[in-house]
């Protein structure tokens, strides 16, 4: 048979803000990296941007609710922009961000947007996940491990501001404050103001300004509050202990400051007038696109300089999370597999991770360990088809992979009756013959497919793709985030 | 050292450094720290009664004094085995990182010289023949002899062997008796139960002691094998002396040459785990036994 020593990937990535809506269009090669003389190592060798969509409002049904019908509008357009239809594309992330998060959008958004990818996750990311993707997308998670330097990537939106720090090409801290540039509106290139946040308002009070809807301003009384602002997003960066309005603006607990800080990346709407040359000098320049996005990017740059931070360029800009979200959420594939397919591809299955400590020696404590946890996660065994996860046996000597083989048949013996396919994902490099273990000891003929080297965490759901090279490895698609866990 | 000696040294030490501090290369606190070094009279007498074990810092331990930026020198030693980010004593090594070079040395000699041991062979329940090689000194000295069995070995093996098998496993000791003892306990398990699952008939795996690759080809010829493979001990480096491989092949003959044979290397708990290689090479042999080929010419029909 011929071995194909690579594959290609469509993935949409689309990020529905507070403000702005956008997609991208992603290719994603997957290739065998290891020599001829190795296990094969199956890995995602370059991700490449085909389109990038214009940038959109939000459409909004009300101040909170999207319009999902009009999301699919905008997909349409984009894809016959990008000259591709929905069955080019093999998977797809939505990611909803910042203030729209919090809202009943994902499951409209799910149904309409049903059959314009091979399917779809949804998510409405935590704030710290967003935070992971937008780093990812400027380039800070890559600067910071080809550099080899710490470095905070902030994605300054138009209501939230999110930190992810990264430290070797990981995210190792990451939080979230409630500033924006767009807490407060106004008229157009104008100086009315037509609406003002609820955490802006926490933000007037506290530092004694009085602005109210309907106002008009000049721009040295709306600079104080938004230097107040400012001074919030680089305070967290700095101390753990702060000011009243920081404590009132923080959305997660803040930033664990484990790691020192020196070197700062600003992503998002905000970031260009982070990185502009002047400032903006009248109102009309500050509400040019009906907020203070300008102002809030130029303070925000004078505060982190006088705290001594060094700022470096990212990559992109606006369009970070959208393109973390496209290129980032599909993962690493699995590797070594003991497989024995006839079901694939499987979508959205669900990843379960039964040991919290180490394994016991035991089959009988294996197996008593995932019986307790489908008891807990009360698993119905005529729903879906679940993943079981595990960093890895106990040792790597055979008689505990053998072990680890035994316990599981035994602790998921009513589950594979019901003739599901075994799908078990495993941390060290052991899937291959962990698979053939399970194999040997199962007294019948079982489905197996046993994906190591990947690391799923709690309730991760993953994608298992047509095997590849000649049918020895599968591509997995890790979905970190799904809506409604 | 005489009392005069130690004397007139503590003298000669103390001028130096006077005249180091005063052109400047060597501040007060530098001169004072040398100075009560020198004064120390105690004698360094080895305590040779004492059989205390060494033990060295981690090999991720940053050995550099002051880095530009440590973590940009720890993230390169994860990336290699290599002695790279050690640091250094002037123009010289730090004496730690001698001594684990001198120690690293130890161990791959050991593991060329050192024998499998008999308690092993008897744990592993495996029959023992030799190579043609009748000592270790020959058979570094003479590769040639490593290549077919002896006489003995032949005979034992005609006897007790199973013949016609398709698959007839090797354990050659090679260049790394270590790499034997560390990986077949958990490889040939493996190995088997692959095998024996895929419902290939498997000859009872022995053990040839001071054998080279070659002797496969006579170990098939006698045995008249579809796939014969050596599980050997890779010649041992300064990073690891546990790494083994395996080397496979497709009934050779006399017109076998060494393209024909089939490698998968670096078995060894920091490279491709022994387990897992196990099962990895019950892939590969299927593979070899569906294609009638190994080597060059199977990956030719790939
Ligand atoms: C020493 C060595 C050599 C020596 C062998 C000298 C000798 N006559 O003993 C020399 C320099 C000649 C050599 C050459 C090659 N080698 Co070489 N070699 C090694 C090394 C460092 C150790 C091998 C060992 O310990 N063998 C065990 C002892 C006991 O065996 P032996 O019977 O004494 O010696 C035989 C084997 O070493 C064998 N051999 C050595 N290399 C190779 C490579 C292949 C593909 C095969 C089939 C056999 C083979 O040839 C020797 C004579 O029969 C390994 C590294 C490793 N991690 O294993 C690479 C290694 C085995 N070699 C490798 C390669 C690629 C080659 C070459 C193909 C390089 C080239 N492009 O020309 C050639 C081909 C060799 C051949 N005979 O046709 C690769 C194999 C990868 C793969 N599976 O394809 C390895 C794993 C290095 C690596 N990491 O890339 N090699």
């Amino acid at each position: 048979m011929p071995e194909s020593n690579n594959q290609r990937i469509t993935s949409v990535g689309i990020d529905i803000g507070t403000t702005t809506t956008q997609l991208v269009i992603s290719q994603l090669t997957i290739e065998n990296t290891a020599s001829g003389s190795l296990v094969p190592h199956v890995e995602i060798t370059d991700k490449e941007v085909i389109h990038r969509s214009q940038i959109y409002f939000t459409p909004l049904i009300d101040r909170d609710l999207v319009n999902a019908v009009a999301i699919s509008k905008i997909l349409e357009s984009e894809y016959k922009a990008a000259g591709l239809s929905p069955e080019m594309i093999d998977t797809g992330a939505v990611i909803i961000t910042g203030e729209t998060a919090k809202k009943e959008n994902a499951k409209a958004i799910i149904d309409a947007l049903a059959g314009f990818a091979g399917d779809f996750v949804v998510a409405t990311a935590g704030a710290n996940l967003e935070a992971i993707f937008a780093g990812k997308g400027s380039g800070a998670a890559l600067y910071s491990s080809e550099r080899h330097q710490v470095v905070v990537n902030i994605d300054v939106g138009g209501g939230t501001s999110n930190y992810a720090t990264f430290f070797e090409g990981k995210a190792v801290d990451s939080s979230c404050i409630n500033v924006g540039g767009h807490l407060i509106e106004f008229e157009r290139h104008g100086d009315r103001i037509t609406y003002i946040s609820e955490p802006a308002k926490i933000a007037l009070q506290i530092t004694g300004q009085r602005l109210q809807v309907g106002e008009r301003v000049t721009l040295p009384q709306l600079r104080p509050v938004v230097q107040a602002m400012a001074a919030s997003v680089v305070e967290v960066l700095k101390t753990p202990l702060h000011s009243d309005l920081t404590q009132k603006l923080l959305m997660t607990p803040p930033l664990q400051l484990g790691h020192q800080i020196r070197k700062v990346m600003i992503s998002g709407g905000v970031a260009d007038y982070v990185y502009a040359e002047n400032q903006p000098t009248t109102m009309t320049e500050v509400t040019a696109f009906g907020d203070f996005g300008p102002l809030l990017g130029w303070e925000l740059k004078a505060s982190l300089k006088s705290a001594g931070f060094v700022l470096e360029k990212p990559n992109e800009t606006v369009r970070a999370t959208v393109i973390g979200t496209g290129t980032q959420s599909v993962n690493l594939s699995g590797s070594t597999i003991h497989l024995q397919e006839t079901t694939l591809p499987l979508r959205n299955v669900m990843v379960v991770s039964p040991f919290s400590a180490i394994i016991p020696e035991t089959p009988l404590k294996i197996a008593e360990i995932i019986r307790n946890e489908i008891i807990r996660l009360q698993m119905d065994h005529s729903e879906g088809v679940v993943a079981i996860a595990m960093k890895g046996p106990r040792t790597m000597s055979f008689s505990d992979i053998n072990s680890l083989a035994q316990g599981l048949l035994l602790g998921l013996q009513d589950y594979i009756v019901k003739d599901k396919p075994l799908i078990l994902v495993i941390e060290a490099d052991c899937g291959k013959v962990l698979g053939q273990c399970v194999h040997a000891s199962a007294n019948r003929l079982l489905e197996v497919i046993c994906i190591d080297q990947i690391e799923v965490d709690n309730c991760d759901y993953i994608d298992i793709g047509k095997p590849l090279m000649g049918g020895r490895v599968v591509p997995v698609v890790l979905k970190t985030l799904v809506f409604n866990r | 050292m005489g009392v005069e000696n130690n004397e007139l040294e503590k003298v000669i030490i103390q001028s130096v450094m006077e005249e180091l501090a005063r052109k400047g290369l060597l501040s007060q606190k530098g001169k004072d720290h040398m100075m009560s070094a020198a004064m120390m009279d105690t004698p360094i007498v080895p305590n040779l009664q004492s059989e205390e074990m060494v033990t060295f810092p981690p090999q991720e331990e940053m050995q550099i004094a002051n880095p530009f930026n440590a973590d940009a020198v720890r993230a390169m030693k994860k990336l290699t085995p290599a002695r790279i980010g050690i640091g250094r004593a002037g123009t010289r090594p730090k004496t730690m990182s001698l001594l684990r070079f001198l120690a690293d040395h130890a161990v791959a000699q050991d593991a060329v010289f050192l024998d499998v041991s008999e308690e092993f062979l008897q744990r592993m329940n495996m029959m023992s023949v030799q190579s043609a090689a009748a000592s270790k000194d020959e058979f570094l000295q003479r590769p040639e002899l490593g290549r077919r069995l002896s006489e003995e070995a032949a005979k034992s093996i005609a006897e007790k062997c199973e013949k016609n098998v398709q698959v007839q496993i090797l354990i050659v000791d090679g260049l790394s008796s270590s790499a034997i003892e560390a990986n077949i306990p958990d490889l040939l398990p493996a190995l088997m139960q692959g095998l024996k699952s895929s419902g290939i008939k498997v000859g009872a795996p022995f053990f040839i002691k001071n054998g080279r690759v070659w002797v496969q080809d006579h170990v098939a010829s006698i045995v008249n094998c579809d796939v014969v493979i050596s599980l050997i001990g890779e010649r041992p480096g300064l990073g690891t002396a546990e790494s083994l491989s395996a080397y496979m092949i497709y009934r050779p003959d006399e017109n076998t040459v060494e393209a024909d044979r089939t490698v998968i290397s670096n078995i060894h708990k920091g490279g491709i785990p022994p387990a897992e290689a196990g099962a990895h090479l019950t892939d590969v042999i299927k593979q070899i036994l569906s294609a009638k080929a190994s080597g060059v010419k199977l990956n030719q029909q790939k």
